[in-house]
């Protein structure tokens, strides 16, 4: 297919498929580019390659009690045998699993195991996300040049700092200021509690650590106190039903279904079109600029054929690789913007394997009432402010306690009935997970299979992902450090674990379109446009130089929102 | 599932925590498809099981909710090929036994006298009956723990909380 002399006509209303922008994905980063550029404006066509989900009403599960599901949200042994990928996602339940994709709709290659976790719909993942959001801070965006990986990113924490808050503020984010230089504080939404076990925890590693550890309360995408501009989008504040997963009516936290997109829609600018998968960007060699995207119709395979003047690709990491690298041209041989033959290169993610629990026999006069979707979080600390361990950067961690009643279930009948249900509470438990750093590297890489296609006509990715040294180092780390803290404080029963748990389940895969200041050694300004295309700019994770500890989806949205604004000023000066 | 609609409509979109209305609580587990796996001796047997394990006392008990319906789809749609025939086979070999020393089918015995025979399988020394026995006892717990009458009026699930309190007094 590769006949770079293919005059793209389009007799039949060239017209009614010309926009100014055209934004690739829904998800949370995608919504985002949408909201801006509508906003200020341009005529925006939003392509989403699966179905619709319209806010509520397509929430076919969230009022559902327990008992309403078949299965006590189990799913059956069926519907996992058919899906031996996504069924190891903590989220792939009977309440939520229609918001994932299934393994035999959407294959793609492990040359290296790797379990690619996605969902196609309006919205994409930003329904099913964890809603953890902390900033990057300046030792995040300096790692690269300073510990000598990757390439040095072509921004600092100050460029993105005031986009930060400007997603914050209209995403509606909770925190607490905790005055901490290596996790900035953002413009937030009053705090949820950190109980008293995570309290005590808190105080005891920060007398213990001198002040160089922190437990904090985690920084989160939910409404805990509505401001005009969340009432204004038709949000109200979160109530605590933590089944996030299933779609909130309330709006309670950040979503494209609730936010961004009706936002864009309210404009007047926008024209989503859904099960619409892009093919790839058409980049007209004779005019020497990207002119549109080739569209498949999902369902009938049709193809369709758009243009604009500003290109944003947003379709989540790895299918963001995949377009670019579908995309060539006699300019691009070799993928959109690939001069550096870095396209699909240098692709990472965070390791998420270890992880440690224990039990505390204190404050046992004491619980916690109601739920919380949220938790504690440990800020990284190793490796800030200069280079100490023997791997490389570090790790973030959760950080969580809770109590419940005791249940006995040794007994019989009237007995039983008795031991289940009791006014009395057990211990409580005490848990952490580790989000680890991982390093970019050349040999970690996606492609495009040269044969092996999927059901839509698109070349299936090849994914070679795997973990290496510094990876195991920094799991052996977590586990000593994280046990010298639980037994200072008097946990007890502590258990760590290694689970070895494939790339791509923590869901945090990045890379592949890096930013970088020398477009030999990436494909990305500083702008997030792509050096040799500058009116195509990719702002979701492929887009990142290097991953560092944080949940990135805040950084995805305060990259999408300031290259929009960028955008819409080239377009302004006719540099665009 | 239909019913659900207008239940769902009363509870509303604002999620309020308002109490399930009475007709809702006269659901009747007919209203639902019936697993398949098991025969009509089988299910008595089951019924028979799910009652004696969590018997009526002062709150309903097991089988009057329905758990036994529960227990049954749980085997057939969410356990393998052993599990399911350790759950039927153990059924059948649990009616023969009762004829065997009571003289009557399982389901005919009083609940004290199915209850016995219940724990002395769960504590014998064959190990496939104390797998049987258990697997009925867990799945019967997590059915009735989970049911819309424990969780409405023992344990009182809120759909709603609104709220997160860190550290109360017990």
């Amino acid at each position: 297919m590769d006949n770079f002399d293919t005059i793209h006509f389009n007799i039949n209303g060239k017209e009614k498929n010309t926009f100014d922008a055209i934004v690739i994905g829904s998800g949370i980063s995608g919504g985002w580019s949408a909201k801006e550029l509508t906003e200020k404006g341009l005529k925006t066509l939003l392509l989403e390659r699966g179905r619709n989900v319209e806010h509520i009403k397509d929430y076919p599960t969230t009022n559902m009690m327990p008992w309403e599901f078949d299965h006590r949200e189990r799913l059956p042994l069926d519907v996992i045998k058919e899906n031996p990928i996504v069924s190891k996602c903590y989220n792939f339940k009977e309440s939520a699993a229609h918001f994932f994709v299934k393994d035999k709709e959407h294959p793609y290659v492990q040359e290296k195991p790797f379990d690619w976790i996605r969902g196609y719909q309006v919205g994409g993942k930003s329904l099913l996300w964890a809603r953890q959001t902390q900033r990057w801070s300046k030792y995040d965006f300096e790692g690269p040049a300073r510990d000598g990986f990757a390439v040095e990113w072509p921004i600092s924490y100050d460029d993105i700092a005031p986009w930060y808050s400007h997603v914050e503020r209209f995403a509606g984010i909770s925190g607490n200021k905790d005055g901490l230089d290596i996790l900035p504080d953002g413009d937030f939404l009053p705090p949820h509690e950190l109980n008293c076990v995570e309290q005590y925890f808190s105080k005891k590693v920060a007398d213990h650590y001198k002040g160089n550890r922190h437990i904090i309360i985690g920084r989160c995408a939910h409404i805990t106190q509505p401001q005009p501009i969340h009432l204004e989008q038709g949000r109200a504040k979160c109530q605590h039903r933590v089944i996030c997963e299933r779609g909130c009516p309330f709006g309670g936290y950040f979503a494209s279904n609730s936010s961004t997109i009706p936002w864009a829609m309210k404009t007047g600018n926008l024209t989503l079109k859904t099960d619409s998968i892009v093919h790839s960007i058409i980049y007209d060699d004779k005019k020497g600029k990207a002119v549109g995207v080739r569209v498949i119709d999902a369902k009938t395979q049709a193809t369709t054929d758009y243009f604009a003047k500003i290109i944003f690709v947003n379709a989540s990491a790895l299918n963001t690789n995949l377009i670019l690298l579908n995309s060539k041209s006699r300019r691009f041989p070799n993928g959109l913007g690939n001069d550096s033959g870095v396209l699909g290169k240098y692709v990472a993610f965070h390791n998420y394997r270890a992880g440690i629990s224990g039990t505390f026999e204190g404050y046992l006069d004491k619980k916690t009432e109601g739920r919380r979707p949220n938790g504690g979080y440990i800020p990284r600390f190793r490796n800030v402010y200069k280079q100490e361990t023997d791997f490389l950067r570090g790790y973030a961690a959760g950080f969580s306690a809770g109590r419940g009643t005791v249940s006995d279930r040794s007994g019989w009948g009237a007995d039983l009935k008795n031991g289940l249900f009791q006014d009395k509470y057990g211990p409580w438990y005490v848990g952490s997970h580790m989000m680890g750093e991982t390093i970019p590297k050349e040999t970690n890489y996606v492609a495009l299979d040269p044969e092996l296609k999927d059901p839509f006509g698109m070349p299936q990715l090849r994914i070679h992902v795997e973990y290496d040294d510094n990876d195991d180092k920094m799991v052996k780390d977590y586990i000593e450090q994280m046990t010298e803290m639980f037994e200072m404080a008097g946990f007890t029963n502590i258990r760590t674990r290694d689970d070895h748990r494939n790339p791509g389940l923590d869901i945090h895969e990045m890379g592949g379109v890096r930013m970088g200041k020398n477009p030999k050694t990436s494909i990305l300004n500083k702008w997030n446009q792509v050096h040799a295309a500058p009116n195509v700019f990719v702002t979701d994770g492929a887009c990142m130089t290097s991953t560092s500890t944080q949940n990135p989806s805040l950084t995805y949205m305060a990259l999408s929102a300031r290259a929009a604004n960028y955008a819409v000023e080239e377009l302004k000066r006719k540099n665009l | 599932m239909h019913r659900r609609d207008a239940l769902r409509s009363l509870t509303g979109l604002l999620g309020a925590a308002v109490a399930i209305p009475s007709w809702a609580q006269a659901w009747t587990p007919s209203a639902l498809e019936e697993p398949k796996l098991l025969g009509s001796t089988q299910k008595k047997v089951l019924t028979g099981m799910v009652d004696a394990i969590l018997p009526k006392t002062d709150t309903p008990g097991a089988a009057e909710l329905g758990v036994q319906r529960f227990v049954e789809l749980m085997v057939q749609d969410c356990y393998e090929g052993p599990q399911r025939d350790l759950l039927k086979d153990g059924l059948d070999r649990l009616e023969a036994e009762a004829k065997n020393s009571k003289g009557k089918s399982f389901a005919d015995l009083k609940g004290t006298e199915r209850l016995e025979l219940i724990q002395k399988w769960a504590s014998g020394p064959d190990k496939s009956n104390r797998d049987f026995t258990q697997l009925v006892k867990d799945l019967t717990i997590h059915g009735y723990v989970n049911s819309e009458y424990v969780m409405t009026h023992i344990t009182k699930y809120e759909l709603v909380p609104a709220r997160y309190l860190g550290c109360v007094p017990v």
